[in-house]
């Protein structure tokens, strides 16, 4: 099992230096690339409702850590803030108009899709989102 | 693996070329971008290799105000990984997307 783990700022403008991270990792140990970009997805849609609705204290920071084995890669995200499990927010109605479709909320849905399994903890006082994808299956 | 930035851009006969990561950071000057044009009808999207829901939002501002006023926005030239994201998102359900070659 390979793994990394590096920690951000709560800050859009850190949305690039994950996303090198993760290829970084990608690089190192010869994944898929066609698994990069679902991942580089989820990160991105995880750590953007981090930013837009986490921790309000200074300078939180989030903490990311990677893994993989022969037969799966996992992401796992960490933040500083209030209690909060994304995945009880309801899916949008993907049989909506295209005028009744909102025009946010996909992001937590589409790294459902994505990935094999998403689990949500409330560890002691940080929220912990864990994404697993087979990759042999 | 460096990944290029984000592009957009008139072409020649008035299409909008799209090239590199449309992410969250990249959103709202694609969303001017797009809002500076009446009414864009073509999308190119063959150089774009990557569009998380930040970029679905800016395409689907963008159809609703083309709706709005009897138009419509055509996505074509979509890469595989690209389309994967619209299908994923039932984005291929209510836009006219073609997928490239």
């Amino acid at each position: 099992m390979n793994e990394r783990s590096t920690s951000v700022l709560s800050d859009p403008a850190q949305l690039p230096v994950l996303t090198r991270f993760l290829q970084e990792f990608w690089s190192a140990n010869g994944l898929p690339a066609a698994e990069a970009l679902k991942f580089e997805l989820a990160l991105e849609e995880v750590f953007m409702n981090v930013v837009m609705h986490g921790s309000r204290a200074s300078q939180p920071r989030v903490e990311v850590r990677l893994a993989a084995s022969d037969a799966d890669i996992t992401l796992v995200v960490e933040d500083e803030g209030p209690a909060f499990d994304p995945l009880s927010v309801p899916p949008p109605e993907s049989a909506a108009s295209l005028e009744q479709r909102p025009v946010g909320g996909l992001g937590v849905f589409l790294v459902r899709q994505m990935m094999d399994t998403v689990e949500y903890q409330r560890l002691t006082c940080r929220n912990q989102l864990r994404m697993t994808r087979r990759i042999h299956p | 693996m460096n990944k290029p930035i984000f592009e957009i851009r008139q072409g020649p006969e008035g299409e909008v070329l799209m090239s590199g990561r449309l992410d969250a950071t990249q959103c709202d000057a694609a969303l001017q971008f797009l809002n500076t044009l009446a009414l864009p009808r073509l999308i190119d999207l063959a150089q774009l290799e990557y569009i998380a829901s930040a970029g679905l939002r800016v395409i689907l501002l963008t159809q609703k105000r083309c709706k709005a006023a009897g138009t419509c926005v055509k996505l074509i030239n979509v890469t595989a990984p690209v389309y994967d994201v619209f299908h994923y998102a039932g984005f291929d359900q209510i836009l006219d997307i073609s997928r490239g070659g």
